[in-house]
């Protein structure tokens, strides 16, 4: 069983840097044996939660930065700690967007692309505290191997 | 990404390869259809084939693409979106938005 291994990354508020952060984990979800589309998956969940952490928690001020903790256990599969700087919000009362009245709304995709990508979501908020969001994908089922 | 305009008829088709993300192919995405709405064509067909995905924020331009054209009386369709793409359409309804079609010469003849 591999030992288990845990990166952190501290960035500003900056849009551009995005896509490094989705690089490194699903860059570290194939480490773990997911395969490319799960992987993919990974890194697109981690994207649209940096998205909102910057957007939505830290209202696009560089001066705030966003946490990331990233998790392969020992077990297997992926845990990613997102936190932000903000005022805290609960990400959870954002409208359907697949209802007909908000299908056609510009934004609030992300936390359904974030719920259908991974296979746990938690969120944490406290006033003035900024948000926490947890998000888990388990181990790589193994083959049935005799 | 990158972007090839072509012109069929009185149709747009416009090529897009690589991601729609934020900060980068939205803008792409937006500037494109924004200039073909201003010199008045309104047949627009976006070919998704080789567009690997996108994030929330190109979705959204995806949607605004959408409700610019018809704001003009015009129209955005779907061509070919690729696995990730399809599957993200369909995650979000908006396969039940789009005209979508895997013919070229199907959705040029659609309008």
């Amino acid at each position: 069983m591999a030992a288990a291994t845990s990166i952190n990354l501290v960035i500003p508020s900056e849009v551009r840097l995005v896509d490094l952060v989705h690089e490194v984990s699903q860059k570290l979800a194939e480490l773990a044996g997911f395969s490319p589309d799960d992987a993919l998956n990974v890194g697109l969940a981690v994207r649209e939660a940096v998205i909102n952490a910057i957007l939505h928690g830290n209202k696009n001020d560089p001066s705030r930065n966003v946490d990331i903790r990233l998790d392969l256990p020992e077990a297997g599969g992926i845990q990613v700690k997102i936190r932000d700087q903000g005022g805290g919000f609960n990400p959870e009362v954002t409208p359907d967007p697949t209802d007909d009245e908000h299908v056609l709304n510009a934004s609030g995709r992300g936390i359904l692309m974030i719920r259908a990508f991974v296979d746990n979501v938690t969120f944490r908020f406290e006033e003035g505290r900024g948000t926490e969001i947890t998000m888990v994908k388990n181990k790589v089922q193994q083959s049935g191997v005799v | 990404m990158k972007v090839n305009i072509r012109q069929e008829g009185e149709v747009s088709v416009v090529d897009l390869s690589g991601k729609i993300t934020i900060g980068e192919g939205d803008v792409v995405l937006r500037e494109k259809v924004q200039d073909l709405l201003d010199f008045d064509q309104k047949k627009i067909v976006l070919n998704l084939e080789k567009v690997s995905y996108m994030d929330s924020a190109g979705i959204g331009e995806l949607v605004a693409c959408y409700k610019r054209a018809k704001e003009k009386e015009g129209t955005v369709k779907l061509l070919n979106p690729s696995g990730k793409v399809y599957d993200l359409l369909q995650l979000t309804k908006l396969e039940d938005v789009f005209d979508t079609f895997k013919n070229e010469q199907e959705a040029i003849d659609s309008f």
